[in-house]
C-alpha cells in the first residue's frame, strides 16, 4: 500500500513538474486594491490564449512601498511590479531607467492618454502602463439622503463643513468614516489639499521643489493639519477611526453608520455593487473644504504597471500588458470595476454618470495634488501618514510634523544628489 | 579510533572560509557602508565620515525612541518569558493529567510564524470587532475594552504581551528540560527533612536551574534586541512612531532607499549586541553558567 502511495505521489510530482515546464508563469506584485477581480479574470483569459500564467502577488497596502523598494534594490523583483507613477518619483524613487523596461515601442504605447504618458515616461520614453482611472479625484462622498433629511447643503468652506459635521453628529451618526489603520488613506486630507496651499500661497510647489521653502514655512499647511486634528478632536471621525479599514467604507456609508468619507468617483457604483439596496445616485461629492478649499484636486498619476528590467520573462510580461491594453479588455475593466469610469487610454470609452459630470463641472478651478507636483512627497506617503497619526494622537505637534516631512524630503533629496539641496 | 590524534590546522580552512565569506565579510562591509552615502539614488558610493551617525543621533531623528523601545521590549519580554516560562515548567513537570497535551498547547504558539501571529492578534485586538473587547463587553467589563493596538499609550504593551504569549512556551520547554535533569534525590532528601514545595523550589530547583535560566536569558535578550517581525506584523511601528524599534527603523530606511542610514542603525545595534553579549558570556563563564 505504501509503495503504491509513494508511486502515486511521485507520478503526481512528475506531472506537476511537466505542467509547470509546459507554460511560462509571470509574477505580478501589486498593492492591495490595485489588481481588480476583473483584471484577474482577464488574466485567466490571457492564460487560455497564450499559455502564460499570471501569478498575482497582492501585498497589504501599508507594507507595499517598503517591500517594493527592498525588492527592487535587492534585485529580486517580480516580472511586473505595480507602483505609483509621477514624473519625479519614477526617476528618483523607482529609477525606472535602470529598473524598468522601455515600453515605447509597444503598439499600445501611443494610445496612452498624453497626461498619463507624461507621468509615466522619462525623456519621452514610456516605462509604465496606467492601471486605474486617473480622472477621478479624492473628494468627500456624502449620503444625499442624510443631507436631505437634515436639510444640509454642500459646504463651501471650513466653517460650513464643521456645521454640517455637527448637525450629523447631533443626529447620532458619525459624520466622517476615516480609515487610519490602512496607513495610506488619512493623509489624503493633507496631500490632496496641496491645491489649497497652492491657492492660498501661489508658487509654493515650485519653491518646495527648488528648496526655497519647506512645508514648515507654509501657514496654510499648518492650518490644514490643525483643522484635520480639530475634526478628530471634535469627534467628527468617530471613535474607531484608528482601527477602521478603507475596505469597510462602503459598508459604513450604506449602513447609515457614517454620512461621509473621502473617496473617488467610483465609490457610488462600488457601494451599489456591494449593497444593491443603496442606489448609486444617493452618493454625491464635494471637494474637501479644509482651508476653505474650492479647487478640484486633480492627479493625473495613479498605480502603474512596470516590467522589471531584471525579469527573465520580459517578452511574456510585454504580452500581458499588450493584452490588457486591447480596447475590448479596457472596456471590460471599465464595465466591471465599479470605481472605474474610464481608463487613461484614447481607445477607452468613459462611463461617467450625469452626477459625476456635474460634480466636475461644479469646480472650475483645478490644481495638481502635491504628491505629484512636489518632489519627495509621494515616496514618503506612508511616513506622512505616520506623522499625521502622531499629531492626531497628540504625540507630535503640527510644527514637528511639517519639519519632519521637510527633513525626510531633504534626506531623500540629498541622497538623490538633487542640485537644489546640494 | 585514536582519540589523541592531531589533525592538521589547515582542516579548519573550509569552515573558516565559509564563516568569513558568509558572516565576517558582510558584517564588516555593513559597518563600512555606514560611513558612506550609499543609497538607491546614486550609482556611486562615497565616503562621508560620521555624517550618517550624526543624522541618526540628531535630535529630530527618532533614534532615541527606537532605542528606548528596543531596550524596553528586551527587558520586559525577557523577564516575563522567563518568569511565566519557569512557572509553567514547574507546573508541567508535576504529575498533571494530560501532561503532554498541556505542554504541546503551551509550546504551540512559538511554532507559528510571527506574521501569522500578528495577523491573528490584529483581528483579536481590534477595538470594535475584536474577540478580546467583545468578550470584555459581553461580561460587563466595558471599561477594560481598549484600543489595544491603536492607542499610542497601550500599543507597545500589547505588542510585548503578544510576543510574551508567543515565546513563553519555547522558554518553558528549555526549562522543563533543565528541571528534568535535576536528580530526584535532592527532592527526596528535602522531603525527608520536611521541606515544603516552596522551599524545594527556592533551594533546589532555582539554584540548579540557574545555568538554564542564563541560557534562556541570553536567548531572549538577543531576540529582544533584534525584534522586528512581531512589531512589523502588529503595528508596523505605529500608531505614529509609538512602537518603532531599531529594526523597523532599519527596514524603513532601506524602504526609503537610504541604505547607508539603515546600515548605520544596524551597525550601532551590532555594537550594542556585542557589548551586551560580551558581558553575558563573561558572566556565564565566570560561574553563572557553570555546572550546578
Amino acid at each position: 500500500m505504501k509503495r503504491i502511495l509513494a508511486c502515486l505521489l511521485a507520478a503526481l510530482l512528475l506531472l506537476g513538474t511537466a505542467a509547470v515546464a509546459e507554460g511560462t508563469t509571470i509574477t505580478y506584485m501589486a498593492s492591495q486594491d490595485w489588481v481588480q477581480d476583473a483584471e484577474m479574470e482577464l488574466g485567466e483569459k490571457f492564460e487560455q490564449e497564450t499559455g502564460i500564467h499570471v501569478d498575482y502577488q497582492i501585498i497589504p497596502s501599508d507594507q507595499y512601498n517598503n517591500m517594493l523598494m527592498n525588492k527592487l534594490n535587492s534585485g529580486e523583483c517580480t516580472d511586473i511590479f505595480g507602483s505609483q507613477a509621477g514624473q519625479f518619483d519614477i526617476v528618483t524613487q523607482l529609477n525606472v531607467e535602470k529598473n524598468a523596461v522601455d515600453l515605447s515601442g509597444e503598439a499600445w504605447a501611443e494610445t496612452v492618454d498624453p497626461l498619463a504618458f507624461a507621468e509615466t515616461s522619462v525623456d519621452g520614453k514610456l516605462y509604465g502602463q496606467p492601471v486605474q482611472d486617473v480622472s477621478a479625484v479624492w473628494a468627500i462622498a456624502y449620503n444625499k439622503k442624510v443631507f436631505e433629511k437634515l436639510e444640509l447643503s454642500v459646504p463651501t468652506n471650513y466653517e460650513e463643513f464643521k456645521a454640517v459635521c455637527e448637525a450629523i453628529k447631533a443626529d447620532g451618526m458619525t459624520p466622517i468614516y476615516e480609515a487610519v489603520s490602512d496607513g495610506w488613506h488619512h493623509q489624503l486630507w493633507f496631500c490632496e489639499l496641496g491645491v489649497a496651499i497652492e491657492h492660498a500661497e501661489p508658487g509654493t510647489a515650485e519653491k518646495l521643489n527648488n528648496n526655497e521653502m519647506g512645508f514648515a514655512d507654509s501657514a496654510t499647511a499648518a492650518q490644514l493639519v490643525d483643522q484635520i486634528k480639530e475634526m478628530v478632536d471634535l469627534g467628527y471621525w468617530g471613535d474607531d477611526y484608528m482601527s477602521n479599514e478603507y475596505a469597510n467604507a462602503a459598508k459604513a456609508i450604506a449602513s447609515g453608520e457614517c454620512a461621509m468619507t473621502v473617496a473617488n468617483q467610483g465609490f457610488p457604483t462600488e457601494i451599489n455593487a456591494a449593497f444593491p439596496d443603496f442606489p448609486a445616485e444617493d452618493i454625491g461629492f464635494f471637494v474637501m473644504p479644509l482651508c476653505d478649499n474650492q479647487v478640484l484636486n486633480m492627479n493625473p498619476v495613479g498605480p502603474t504597471r512596470f516590467i522589471y528590467s531584471g525579469s527573465a520573462n520580459i517578452d511574456a510580461a510585454k504580452q500581458y500588458l499588450a493584452f490588457i491594453a486591447e480596447p475590448e479588455n479596457l472596456q471590460y475593466l471599465i464595465d466591471n470595476v465599479p470605481k472605474f469610469n474610464t481608463l487613461p487610454f484614447t481607445t477607452a470609452t468613459d462611463a461617467y454618470s450625469d452626477e459625476i459630470s456635474a460634480f466636475y463641472a461644479a469646480y472650475p478651478d483645478h490644481g495638481t495634488v502635491y504628491q505629484t507636483s512636489v518632489k519627495y512627497v509621494n515616496p514618503q506617503w506612508m511616513e506622512i501618514g505616520k506623522e499625521l497619526t502622531a499629531v492626531l494622537l497628540g504625540d507630535e505637534t503640527t510644527e514637528q510634523m511639517l519639519k519632519n516631512i521637510d527633513r525626510n524630503r531633504a534626506d531623500q533629496a540629498a541622497a538623490a544628489q538633487d542640485p537644489a539641496w546640494n | 579510533m585514536n582519540k589523541n590524534r592531531m589533525y592538521p590546522t589547515w582542516f579548519i580552512f573550509g569552515a573558516l572560509l565559509l564563516y568569513v565569506v558568509l558572516y565576517v565579510l558582510p558584517s564588516v562591509m555593513g559597518i563600512a557602508y555606514s560611513f558612506t552615502d550609499w543609497s538607491v539614488y546614486s550609482q556611486e558610493v562615497h565616503y562621508v565620515g560620521l555624517k550618517n551617525f550624526q543624522t541618526v543621533f540628531s535630535a529630530d531623528y527618532n533614534y532615541n525612541r527606537m532605542l528606548g523601545n528596543t531596550f524596553l521590549f528586551t527587558i520586559v519580554t525577557t523577564l516575563a518569558k522567563n518568569v511565566i516560562g519557569l512557572a509553567l515548567a514547574v507546573l508541567l513537570t508535576k504529575k498533571v493529567r494530560l501532561l503532554n497535551f498541556h505542554r504541546a498547547v503551551m509550546y504551540l504558539p512559538c511554532v507559528l510564524s510571527a506574521l501569522i501571529v500578528g495577523m491573528i492578534f490584529k483581528a483579536v485586538l481590534n477595538p470594535k470587532i475584536g474577540l478580546l473587547n467583545m468578550a470584555l463587553r459581553a461580561i460587563g467589563l466595558d471599561v477594560l475594552a481598549k484600543n489595544w493596538l491603536t492607542d499610542s499609550k497601550i500599543a507597545f504593551n500589547s505588542v510585548m504581551a503578544v510576543d510574551i504569549w508567543k515565546g513563553m512556551g519555547y522558554i518553558m520547554t528549555i526549562l522543563i528540560a533543565g528541571i528534568m535533569s535535576i536528580s530526584p534525590t535532592y527532592y527526596e532528601a528535602a522531603e525527608i527533612d520536611g521541606g515544603n514545595a516552596w522551599q524545594c523550589f527556592r533551594h533546589i530547583t532555582l539554584p540548579l536551574l540557574t545555568p538554564t535560566l542564563t541560557v534562556t536569558t541570553v536567548l531572549n535578550v538577543i531576540y529582544g534586541l533584534k525584534v522586528f517581525d512581531t512589531v512589523y506584523a502588529l503595528t508596523n511601528g505605529g500608531p505614529g512612531y509609538a512602537t518603532e524599534v531599531l529594526y523597523t527603523g532599519v527596514y524603513k530606511e532601506f524602504g526609503l532607499g537610504r541604505y547607508a542610514v539603515g546600515t548605520t542603525l544596524s551597525s550601532i545595534m551590532t555594537v550594542v549586541m556585542l557589548i551586551v553579549g560580551y558581558f553575558m558570556i563573561k558572566h556565564m563563564v565566570q560561574g553563572g553558567g557553570g555546572e550546578a
